[in-house]
């Protein structure tokens, strides 16, 4: 019986504790990859350093955690106060379960309620922006305010009653007796429930989502869109630190609350005592502290007001919403790409401006936000189906090409494409091309070619499949010959035969795992897109060798700046996306995200050519004559809601079988 | 003597339930004042109706002539020792005592110089730098004590002080509170349950019951001459019997015409008769005025208790002679042993020895007290 309970402490430990030690090592691993730990290197953590987009999220979310957990400890603790002197018990105990409530909630109710009051409100009252920092402040304040009065409640009820009467007895006024004896009483309650307070605002991801407004992004949100590609290895450095961080601040809360520092003050003041001197009065010294503590917490709270106020002064204010990881971002060196748009707007036409860059992690994501109408954004990098549907729904607004001079060097390919035929409402940022990754050291050469790779038993078990309907039908369609757009049933239907007859040779079907199965060579073939395959590359093991091919035919897709009907200030958002086109940054991001440019200046760069080498360039930019024609052929369009419905349920049929 | 606090015609109730009716007190300055009475008589709210805590439905409380009805707590020169102390627990022994002048801004010369008298008034020199929770009961005490009086209070108010303590300790802590008191000469309002704590102690004694006062008096007056069933019984032992008062001086009961040295009431008045356990002395069978069965006897340690059967009602009594049980025995009593008092609504109620056990009436108390 001892025996096993000391079995199964143990194994709670390793449960608790392994995520963080596995985080820990990575964090100071030499190479990107998850799989292999190829030497001790403190580079992710030079890297968090310069990332200024992720320092600034992380700057807004403790931000927003301290107002936050500042806030809802005065409000609860009054709360509580007040609850606790209720007359009668009835009420009590109804204000008890109201408390309540919203702890139980589940957060995504509260996100979308939440949301919908602030829209609603914002509407009644005629504000343009419903969503803002104010917003997301109100959101934090009012689901961490239970559990303050969950702490501090309880401790009222404990503490003696007759100890304010005593104060009031010896000469306090009630509410000095408040500030005097209650308040040092509870106060441990207080400190939990503040911390408390502090950490739920700190990791929350779901109610910031639905709340938060423009140019105003928490670490949780940046972190959850970083999956355009792998979450990168500074986040493993940051969560590190926010581990340590806390850690500190535990032992420190405790250290100072534990019976041995309560001894070392009562000797250090009995050493006092002993030297003559008289002792000093508890009660300053704790009016001391408070006004200190208030002191700062005024000092933060103006600091943030101010930051918060002087964005709003800015006469100019750009926003921006784009995938996560997609933006060259001042990290291992490369351009900052905002920062450098600022200083350039800056010196051009002598005005400041302010870039709020924030990230989403699917199109549908964005989609929501924006259908909401409660943000406003000036310029989104939708895809190709996405800006088909917006268009469609009047979401985008048509571009003054006058403003983009440089969309001429946008490579003639791109021209008269099915999303926007007439381009009026896009300007191609970056697009990529679905290929075939294998492991050379395992596949034989001349299997490689086509999608019948894919299909190929001699390497049963050593396949990967996507783990989502659209992909994994059209590497099915594609070799089939069937068009992946079609609304004729029995060819999905086919495909879902070959879909079955592939599953024996199937290792899994996977997302975001598939970088690392592929850099581990725990998997010997895949399909995904060129630009991920350099990201793989740059991490492979030591006994895998990556190589890619194009099946023909193959799915593109295309990402494009265009400018939602939300949009504040146009001619703005047009100068901004004519810069991303201007050679250094249009350059800096190819290079940053290894997608393909559709950007003349780019891909005919000399410099560009020579960074990214020969190999690269032949499969980043394969040459395939009319490419218009190609990509208005075969690549994904949007289907009707019916039949996705259908799609999904042979889907289910595939991975439930 | 000057009167200090006197209530007049108060009445207090909460949620609809009399918790105070109609009650006049005259509290005079440097007496020691104790409210005496069971739990839920009515003796600590009327200790909060002058702390200032809890204000009176009707009535006054004046403090040296003035009206202070609505006189908050810390306006008020008087000072409460609270039934749990209730010291501050973040401060130490010396913060607590320094409380009060602290809330005055006294210097800090006299300051530090009133704390270490008090401290060394209540025997705590030397504890100053010490945590109140790591102090013993009694020490607790002291310095509650201590606080309350620094600041020199008109009145200080005690709501059962020493309930929490064991009965050595609380026997020294009531010794030590008389000194204080005759040493500082501060009026003292005193509250407990403890009728032996209450006599010994008290300068003057006010029994409440339900809500009203029962008699005020002097130790020896609510001792010798309580004015119903109730005070008799509640104040020591009391066998209280129906009598009829033939004419002055002479009563009749339990069968036997006594001689007694009351007088003043109509002829042959039914009235209850009073005779405390040790002034009944055990006779022979035939020298008694009074004649009964033995039916338990307990040794208490200075006496026995003995319970005797009289014509059906059971009397008890404390002799240092040892009788066995279901022996027949005589009872003598003097004529200044015998206490008349007037019927009254707690006539019968008491001074019957029954249904008499010591364990019952610890129970008893326990109860009260858990109630409180």
């Amino acid at each position: 019986m001892k025996k096993a309970s000391k079995i199964f402490t143990a194994l709670m430990f390793v449960f608790l504790f392994a995520p963080i030690a596995i985080l820990l090592l990575f964090s100071f691993n030499e190479a990107r990859s998850l799989s292999v730990f190829s030497g001790f290197s403190l580079k992710w953590y030079k890297e968090l350093f310069r990332d200024t987009e992720t320092l600034k999220t992380v700057r807004n979310t403790l931000v927003l955690a301290v107002c936050a957990a500042g806030v809802s400890t005065v409000m609860g603790t009054a709360a509580a106060v007040g609850i606790d002197r209720m007359r009668s018990k009835y009420l009590r105990s109804a204000m008890d379960m109201v408390t309540n409530i919203p702890m139980i909630n589940p957060d995504i109710i509260t996100g979308i309620s939440m949301m919908l009051m602030f829209v609603f409100a914002s509407r009644l009252f005629g504000f343009a922006n419903s969503l803002s920092f104010i917003t997301l402040l109100i959101a934090h304040i009012t689901f961490c305010l239970p559990y303050v009065i969950l702490q501090v409640l309880p401790k009222l009820r404990q503490m003696d009653k007759s100890l304010p009467e005593a104060a009031m007895d010896l000469g306090c006024t009630p509410w000095g007796a408040f500030w005097k004896v209650e308040l040092p009483e509870i106060m441990p309650a207080i400190v939990t429930g503040m911390i408390m307070a502090f950490t739920l605002s700190l990791d929350d991801f779901v109610i910031s989502y639905f709340t938060t407004g423009t140019g105003f992004q928490t670490l949780p949100i940046r972190i959850y869109n970083m999956t355009k590609k792998t979450v990168t290895p500074d986040m493993y450095a940051l969560a590190t630190l926010i581990f340590f961080v806390i850690l500190a601040l535990l032992l420190l809360s405790n250290l100072t609350d534990s019976e041995d520092s309560q001894k070392l003050r009562a000797a250090r003041k009995a050493k006092r005592a002993a030297s003559g001197r008289p002792p000093r009065d508890p009660r300053k010294q704790r009016i001391l502290y408070a006004c200190g503590g208030s002191l700062a917490v005024v000092a933060v709270a103006a600091a943030v007001i101010f930051a918060v106020t002087e964005t709003d002064n800015k006469p100019q204010v750009l926003n921006v919403y784009n995938w996560g990881e997609y933006i060259s971002d001042g990290s291992e060196g490369t351009l900052d790409t905002v920062k450098a748009f600022e200083v350039w707007y800056e010196e051009e036409y002598g005005r400041p401006v302010q870039v709020n860059y924030t990230t989403f992690a699917s199109n549908e994501d964005m989609y929501a936000k924006l259908s909401f109408d409660a943000v406003s954004y000036d310029v989104v990098i939708p895809s190709d189906y996405m800006i088909a549907r917006m268009i469609e729904e009047d979401m985008l607004l048509p571009l003054d090409f006058d403003n983009i001079p440089n969309y001429k060097y946008i490579a003639d390919n791109f021209h008269g494409l099915y999303y926007d035929p007439e381009d009026a409402y896009s300007v191609p940022y970056a697009y990529g091309i679905v290929g075939i990754i294998y492991n050379a050291n395992e596949v034989d050469e001349a299997d490689a070619g086509g999608w019948d790779l894919m299909w190929n038993d001699k390497y049963a078990g050593r396949i990967l499949q996507f783990n989502n309907s659209r992909d994994a039908f059209g590497t099915a369609m594609y070799r089939a010959g069937l068009d992946v757009n079609t609304t004729d049933r029995s060819a999905w239907d086919a495909a879902l035969e070959d879909l079955l007859a592939q599953r024996s040779v199937v290792r899994s079907y996977v997302q975001d795992e598939v970088y690392n199965m592929m850099e581990s060579g725990e998997a010997a073939v895949a399909a995904y897109y060129a630009g991920d395959y350099f990201t793989m590359l740059d991490a492979e093991a030591e006994n895998v060798d990556l190589r890619f091919y194009y099946p023909e035919p193959t799915n593109f897709y295309i990402d494009a700046m265009c400018i939602p009907t939300c949009c504040q200030n146009k001619e703005l958002a047009e100068i901004f996306i004519n810069f991303m086109l201007s050679e250094e940054p249009a350059i800096a991001n190819a290079e940053y995200t290894w997608y393909a440019s559709p950007n003349t200046l780019v891909y005919e760069n000399e410099d560009y050519i020579d960074e990214m080498g020969e190999d690269a360039m032949a499969i980043l930019y394969p040459d395939w004559g009319d490419f218009a024609e190609k990509y208005n052929a075969y690549a994904y369009r949007n289907l009707d809601g019916e039949l996705l419905d259908y799609i999904n349920s042979l889907w289910e049929t595939l991975k439930i079988n | 003597m000057d009167k200090i606090i006197e209530l007049k015609n108060i009445t207090k109730s909460f949620d609809g339930e009399v918790v105070l009716d109609n009650i006049s007190l005259d509290i005079y300055d440097n007496e020691f004042l104790t409210l005496l009475g069971p739990s839920g008589c009515g003796k600590t709210t009327t200790l909060r109706l002058i702390g200032g805590f809890d204000t009176p439905d009707s009535g006054d409380v004046l403090f040296m002539g003035e009206r202070i009805n609505d006189l908050p707590p810390h306006k008020r020169n008087v000072n409460t020792v609270f039934q749990r102390y209730a010291l501050f627990p973040h401060l130490n022994v010396f913060e607590n005592v320094a409380f009060p002048l602290r809330e005055r801004k006294t210097p800090r010369d006299e300051l530090e110089q009133r704390v270490n008298e008090m401290l060394a008034m209540v025997a705590l020199k030397g504890f100053e730098h010490r945590s109140v929770a790591s102090l013993s009961g009694g020490q607790q005490q002291r310095v509650a004590i201590a606080r309350a009086l620094v600041g020199k209070p008109r009145v200080l108010l005690l709501d059962e002080p020493l309930a929490a303590l064991d009965l050595k300790l609380r026997k020294d802590m009531q010794q030590e509170l008389k000194n204080i008191q005759k040493a500082t000469g501060i009026t003292f309002v005193f509250v407990t349950h403890d009728q032996e704590e209450a006599l010994s102690m008290s300068d003057t004694i006010v029994v409440m019951s339900e809500g009203r006062i029962q008699q005020i008096g002097s130790s020896q007056d609510v001792y010798n001459e309580p004015k119903n069933a109730f005070v008799a019984d509640f104040i020591g032992e009391s066998n209280i019997v129906d009598g009829v008062m033939l004419r002055d001086k002479v009563v009749s009961f339990s069968g036997h015409t006594f001689e007694c040295v009351d007088g003043g009431f109509g002829p042959s008045e039914a009235v209850d008769v009073v005779v405390r356990p040790e002034d009944v002395d055990i006779v022979a069978e035939d020298a008694g005025m009074l004649r009964g069965v033995v039916t338990s006897v307990t040794f208490m340690g200075v006496h026995y208790e003995v319970i005797v059967d009289i014509g059906g009602f059971k009397w008890m009594i404390q002799t240092t002679d040892y009788v066995g049980v279901d022996e027949r025995i005589g009872l003598y009593i003097e004529p200044d042993a015998i206490h008349i008092m007037k019927k009254s609504e707690y006539s019968g109620l008491y001074g019957d020895y029954a249904s008499f056990s010591n364990e019952f009436d610890e129970l008893a108390d326990a109860e009260s007290e858990a109630e409180e």
